[in-house]
């Protein structure tokens, strides 16, 4: 399969040379299709210091499709669904917006990049964006003590 | 510059695919490449490359297989890098990309096979299918389904897998692998005395790290000291194998001496409880301190213990000696009394025997008196048989039934006689 040539390559890339505070590893060492993603909570984010586990599968029509990126550890963020799932949006793996000549690599240092800058126009909690507009200070504080809750301990 | 639609393209692949020997894209690069030559979707230098009416090149199967995958209508396809509706695909791009791109060196697909080269991607297809000798092929035996390297199939197309077995070494191989294994016997065989094989030192267990060639070993062997040192080294190794021996054979000893003393401390634990009990009732001062001591004495450094263990054995020995004599004395004791009972009862037996033996003495005193007259009754009667009734009446107290039956039969009196005579001679 086409697929699975591109996944390794882009696989061994990361592993190669990892981009900033993020690591990647196969969840399953027989299945290409899932992956484990260890992200460091970016600097001057209220996540700083937070360890997050993120699921990255991705669909065999890859590069086709777009992969699919969510949060097993918990997350206090407005484009971070607050279930069990934790699933992420991100606006580039919309099915309409997916480029086959996007690279894994963009797709998690944009998700990095959305803790630091988190888009509330573009929320899936609409609770937590809107504090997130209005009222910023508590914001900050509330994702600081997820966090401490809930990545560090891991 | 004509463009053809994306249909018409898709009708292409069916016959670009099939004269490809070598799948382009899972080559191994061995010099880098830039980025501009990858292709966004399959990320390797472009294969066969086409360009969209918005300039941006893919590979022709890349594009395919994007093609395929886009769900909408395929009149609304877009670019996969830009999304810019495409309609129209061109098959010429620069020849200069294309140049690039077959530029980039590779290394054969045969490498597993060994076939060293690293060639231009551009060459790689001719290459493996015409000069590579490492290439697999299909046996020419069509029953055998294995495969042979190129180079290796014997020019009258015979299989060449059936077993063989080596002149040398008696193991069966393959006829293809004949060759190959016989050079590497050879060749092991040579390392084995060749002189420029780098070799260690003899001494090199001893902690000589030179290695050199084995030529130049002899003169080296010559001035170092470790092999000097050498056989004192293998005496030394020796000694201390033996002395490890004899430490084990000790310990050993060691172990069976120690239960040995742990029974003896043991007993000797219950004895002086015993000995303690024993002597607790006529001198009521001396057990508990001969205890206390001897608690110590466990108590202490072993020295100690062992002298005061000694004193308690010999006074055990002590007492243990006089109850012995006690029971000798006993032993004497009883002999006596036994030997002077038997002594009466034998006196006493005897004195009946003599008794018994004076009336036997009586009573055959008394019988020979009884049987002298018969005696002299029974040779008169051998002399006159008419006289045998007159003699018959005078004894006939003693023998009842033979003077009742005398009379009737006169014929047997002789014999009777004889016999009683007989007796009486006896007695």
């Amino acid at each position: 399969m086409g697929s699975q040539k591109r996944i390794a390559k882009e696989l061994a890339e990361l592993v190669e040379s990892p981009p900033e505070g993020i690591v990647v590893k196969l969840a399953d060492e027989s299945n290409l299709y899932t992956w484990n993603v260890y992200m460091d909570g970016p600097e001057g984010s209220p996540y700083y210091n937070g360890k997050f586990i993120l699921n990255l599968s991705l669909p065999t029509e890859y590069p086709f499709k777009p992969p699919t990126v969510s949060f097993k550890t918990k997350i206090y963020h407005p484009n971070v669904t607050n279930d069990d799932k934790g699933s992420m949006c991100l606006g580039m793996l919309r099915a309409d917006e997916w480029k086959p000549s996007s690279r894994i690599q963009a797709v998690l240092q944009f998700a990095r990049q959305l803790l630091a800058e988190p888009m509330p126009d573009d929320a899936v909690e609409g609770r937590i964006a809107e504090q997130y507009k209005n009222d910023r200070k508590r914001y900050d504080e509330v994702a600081k003590e997820w966090t401490r809750k809930y990545a560090i301990a891991s | 510059m004509t463009s053809i639609t994306l249909d018409e393209l898709l009708a292409m692949e069916a016959t670009c695919d099939r004269d490809e020997v070598v799948d382009l894209r899972s080559l191994e690069t061995v010099s880098s490449y830039d980025d501009h030559l990858m292709c966004p979707i399959c990320h390797c230098p472009f294969v066969r490359p086409v360009r969209l009416q918005c300039d941006h090149v893919f590979c022709q199967k890349c594009l395919n297989s994007a093609i395929t995958a886009f769900a909408a209508n395929r009149d609304d396809f877009t670019c996969p890098t830009c999304r810019t509706p495409t309609r129209g695909v061109y098959l010429n791009v620069p020849r200069l990309l294309l140049n690039m791109c077959d530029d980039i060196k590779v290394r054969c697909p045969c490498r597993n096979e060994g076939c060293p080269e690293i060639m231009p991607r551009g060459h790689v297809q001719s290459h493996v299918d015409k000069y590579c000798g490492y290439r697999l092929m299909k046996c020419p035996d069509s029953s055998c389904n294995k495969k042979t390297r190129k180079k290796n199939l014997s020019p009258e197309g015979r299989c060449l897998h059936e077993p063989h077995r080596c002149l040398r070494c008696d193991e069966y191989i393959m006829e293809q692998d004949y060759e190959t294994s016989v050079l590497r016997k050879a060749l092991r065989e040579h390392i084995d005395t060749c002189p420029e094989v780098v070799h260690p030192c003899t001494a090199s267990k001893y902690g000589c790290p030179v290695k050199v060639k084995r030529a130049d070993l002899a003169t080296h062997e010559q001035t170092c000291p470790l092999i000097a040192m050498g056989p004192y080294f293998e005496a030394q190794n020796a000694r201390l194998d033996s002395l490890e021996l004899t430490i084990r054979h000790l310990q050993q000893r060691n172990e069976i001496f120690e239960d040995g003393i742990a029974n003896i401390r043991s007993t000797l634990v219950q004895s002086s409880r015993a000995l303690a009990d024993q002597e607790s009732s006529p001198a009521n001062s001396d057990p508990p301190r001969q205890e206390s001591s001897s608690n110590q004495s466990q108590i202490d450094s072993s020295n100690l213990y062992t002298a005061t263990t000694t004193n308690y054995l010999l006074s055990l020995h002590e007492s243990l000696r006089e109850e012995v004599g006690q029971l000798s004395h006993a032993i004497t004791d009883l002999d006596a009394r036994a030997s002077m009972a038997l002594m009466n009862e034998c006196l006493r037996l005897k004195e009946d025997m003599a008794h018994t033996n004076a009336a036997v003495g009586s009573i055959r005193m008394q019988v020979q008196w009884l049987l002298n007259p018969r005696l002299h009754q029974g040779q008169r009667a051998g002399a006159r048989p008419s006289n045998t009734n007159t003699g018959n009446g005078n004894p006939a107290s003693t023998s009842g039934p033979s003077s009742a039956a005398g009379p009737s039969t006169a014929f047997l009196r002789p014999r009777r006689l004889s016999d009683s005579g007989r007796e009486g001679t006896k007695l």
